[in-house]
């Protein structure tokens, strides 16, 4: 009859949803329909994904500052010997344990921002990690950055979706929340009362606007299920990060309509035997960049993806007594992708000029990194999105 | 006198029943929509020191468990110590909030545990976290200034915000500022010289993260002449509070907040709500919201929290949270975001459409149906033809929407089915 029945159509074939339950058809069908329409996602449409480091990844050991005699003499005990370094400048080197990254720094790809933190720096892992994912300085502000992306985007649970089962705080807007995504893929609702469900998932014209939200919710769910389960019905392996990025790069492979992904990875609070741990930790997000990557090289959308990795802070410059490091303030943060011009951004900070805490002083406000992907990738103005902030680094 | 309630006094009762006491128990709201408007501010307003609900709920007994282990062979135990406490800390809330008589005071203390956000997950000990719960429910009517003082030389919350870091060459602001900006005064009333004075005030006093004891120690406080919002003298953790609380701005600020979480999070308070904690008293203002005309705007809804959600079913459905197994119950509640005593962040828990969210769903709907499983149907007995506004008139729900009514209509045959649905219907979830 019109594009949207045959699109309608297509869709229901396409995800395999022709055993779809009739009461749920009847009223998921807008909701599918809806994302018919943009399914596939536009080639060349930018993608982020968002790698949050938690704990405080000691970026010190992450990009060294291998020939600063200081790197040697203030951190004595856990400082890497230069010749097991890879070099990426004369006086930088990534850790050894980050082949895969130096690869793809090699072919341009990664942009490093040097230096970077947020002002008044506050070393509890909350207050950071919440400030970094509000992209707020105070606790009046609870809603996530990309939250507030969602919402002034038009609804789809689609637009955002974060791996495993806990709503990260940079995912929740005021209005908008991203769906999650488990590694197991989503369980729809079985046993008693579940053929019920669906039908509770229309809007009603006597609903108040948070019961149609409610509503809404339900009817998402069903949208989310049909439209992504067919396709991570295999299980991922490998380590955690690999996991979960390998689910992600089969889902923008297969074009699902998502322009945000958010994947995880903790135990950087090396306070003790950090070369040992950290070193691991690092070893792990490399294979696992560069395997999504790969991916993502193989397929149509390699200009498409951007990858940015952060943590809540970097480490105190001076190591403590158990080969380990304690709270610091900035580090670098890298931006990956086949778009990306790669190289050094920002002032790598002095580690002889150090805060009264003896923590490096950051030269790259966070906001500023935010800013270029919001502008470059999210094709957002950045203040609508940051309180008080207008500018962006970029680094496409 | 009309014998059938109006909508007006359907959508009012519920809204009472739903967001003052865990919502209604079998009966109650049919009842008091008889008795009217006045009988049931009352009763939501009701409170007991000794309520026979809770009587037979045991506080668990928490021991100081001392400093972590330094042998990885003492490390299970006291590992498993941990994990047992707060559980069994979590289920004993939760046991209070659905079988008390009187919940208004249970209520409370949520609500000032959110407000006093302080999260288990940096705390680590149980011991602390129930000190710091009995605090907030012995205070919860009490005048706020006692409150503040009592509280910001509580252990857990002097842990949680790194007040043991906190030393007069090297001052930690995490309690000052949040103490000011979420605790009493909220945003924008005060600057950054009010967060450094602020923070001198609170040096001194240290606290052990075992059974959250905190000691002054007047040698380590600064004790010379600060100046707090431009007063001066010397100042310590109880003056300091007692500055801030005597300030206009934390009249408008607890009444936001208690507007905020039981009335909407979409318009600010009316003044008349300031007006009536200009004593600081927390009896007055709970009062004064509860008799207050805002119950009748249809505007003022709001999305029940997890908590509550599942604290009203287990009201309804006379189901003991205790009864029901513990590592089922947290998974949901922690998959639906909301374990009592692990609030995200000291801004405190989500709110509205946060809770809304497709990942949750699938948890509320297995919660609704561990719930369901052990509940008493009773309420449902009756003719197919009656059973669907019987379910409404039992949950404490206004009205049904035609999609629920009609949805609920299809399973009259098996209630438990028609239960399960209708306590995840928007207009269950939603107290709209």
């Amino acid at each position: 009859m019109n594009t949207t029945t045959i699109n309608r159509r297509r869709f229901l074939q396409w995800t395999g949803a022709g055993t779809f339950a009739v009461l749920s058809a009847q009223l998921t069908l807008e909701k599918l329909a809806s994302a018919a329409t943009t399914t596939p996602l536009p080639l060349g449409t930018p993608i982020l994904v968002m790698v949050t480091l938690y704990g405080g990844n000691d970026g010190l050991n992450t990009v060294v500052p291998f020939t600063d005699p200081t790197y040697q003499s203030a951190r004595s005990n856990i400082a890497l010997p230069s010749a097991q370094l890879l070099p990426i400048s004369d006086t930088l080197a990534f850790n050894s344990a980050m082949p895969e990254i130096n690869a793809l720094w090699a072919q341009n790809q990664v942009a490093i921002v040097q230096g970077v933190g947020y002002p008044d720096a506050n070393l509890s892992h909350f207050t950071s990690m919440a400030i970094w994912q509000t992209a707020s300085l105070t606790s009046d502000i609870s809603s996530g950055w990309l939250g507030r992306w969602l919402d002034i985007q038009p609804h789809s649970p689609f637009n955002a979706i974060g791996i495993g089962s806990v709503l990260p705080p940079m995912l929740v807007g005021q209005k908008s929340v991203a769906s999650m995504l488990d590694l197991g893929g989503i369980q729809l609702p079985s046993g008693p009362g579940s053929t019920l469900l669906p039908r509770l998932g229309r809007t009603s014209s006597s609903d108040v606007p948070l019961e149609a939200s409610a509503a809404t919710s339900i009817s998402d769910l069903f949208a989310t299920a049909q439209l992504i389960g067919p396709l991570v019905t295999k299980s991922p392996s490998g380590s955690y990060l690999n996991e979960q990025l390998s689910l992600v790069s089969t889902l923008i492979n297969a074009n699902v309509p998502t322009r945000v992904w958010e994947v995880n990875l903790s135990s950087f609070d090396t306070h003790a035997g950090e070369p040992t741990y950290q070193n691991a930790l690092l070893a792990e997000v490399s294979a696992a960049i560069g395997a999504f990557m790969t991916s993502i090289s193989a397929g149509s959308r390699a200009q498409d993806v951007t990858v940015m990795i952060y943590s809540e802070f970097g480490r105190r410059v001076g190591s403590n007594a158990s080969l380990g490091t304690d709270h610091g303030t900035a580090a670098p943060v890298f931006v990956i992708g086949n778009s990306v011009k790669g190289g050094l951004y920002g002032e790598q900070p002095s580690l002889d000029a150090l805060d009264p805490n003896g923590n490096l002083v950051m030269s790259t406000d966070f906001r500023d990194v935010y800013g270029g992907l919001l502008q470059d990738v999210l094709m957002t103005s950045v203040s609508d999105v940051i309180p008080s902030w207008s500018t962006g680094l970029s680094v496409h | 006198m009309n014998r059938t309630a109006t909508t007006t006094q359907r959508l009012v009762t519920a809204r009472l029943l739903h967001r003052f006491n865990f919502g209604p128990t079998p009966g109650q709201y049919v009842s008091l929509l008889k008795q009217g408007l006045g009988a049931t501010q009352a009763t939501v307003l009701e409170r007991h020191a000794d309520d026979p609900g809770l009587r037979a709920v045991a506080a668990p007994y928490l021991p100081d468990l001392g400093p972590y282990p330094s042998s990885s062979a003492a490390a299970t135990a006291f590992y498993d110590a941990m994990t047992q406490g707060n559980t069994e800390l979590v289920t004993w809330w939760l046991d209070r909030m659905a079988l008390a008589h009187y919940p208004l005071a249970e209520r409370m203390t949520w609500f000032w545990h959110g407000h006093w956000a302080t999260s288990v997950s940096k705390v680590a000990y149980p011991l602390p976290m129930q000190i710091q719960n009995n605090t907030l429910r012995s205070m919860a009517f009490a005048n706020f200034n006692d409150m503040a003082k009592k509280m910001v030389v509580d252990g857990a919350l002097n842990f949680w915000l790194d007040n043991e870091e906190n030393y007069v060459e090297s001052p930690n602001e995490n309690l000052a500022r949040e103490f000011m900006e979420l605790f009493t005064l909220g945003v924008n009333e005060f600057n950054q010289n009010d967060v450094t004075a602020a923070a001198l005030a609170l040096t001194g006093y240290q606290t052990v993260q075992s059974n959250g004891r905190v000691t002054f120690y007047p040698k380590q406080h600064y004790s010379k002449s600060l100046t707090v919002r431009g007063k001066s003298g010397p100042l310590d953790a109880e003056t300091l509070a007692s500055l801030l609380v005597a300030r206009h701005q934390n009249a408008e600020f607890i009444a936001e907040r208690v507007w905020f979480r039981f009335v909407t999070s979409k318009t600010k308070a009316p003044p008349t709500l300031a007006a009536s904690f200009a004593n600081r008293e927390v009896s007055s203002l709970v009062e004064a919201l509860v008799r207050s005309p805002a119950w009748s705007d249809p505007a003022h809804a709001l999305v029940k929290s997890p908590v509550e959600w599942f604290v009203g079913a287990c009201r309804a459905l006379r189901v003991r949270p205790s009864s029901l197994s513990s590592s089922s119950l947290q998974w949901c509640l922690s998959q639906m975001g909301q374990i009592p005593f692990n609030p995200p962040n000291v801004g405190g828990w989500p709110y509205d459409e946060a809770w809304l969210n497709g990942a949750a769903l699938q948890y509320r709907f297995d919660l609704a149906q561990l719930i369901v499983a052990k509940g008493d149907l009773a309420p449902l007995k009756g003719p197919a033809s009656k059973m669907v506004q019987a379910c409404a008139d039992w949950l404490g729900v206004a009205e049904w929407s035609r999609r629920t009514a009609s949805t609920l209509a299809g399973s009259t045959s098996d209630p438990a089915d028609l239960v399960v649905a209708a306590l995840c219907a928007p207009e269950y979830v939603v107290s709209a």
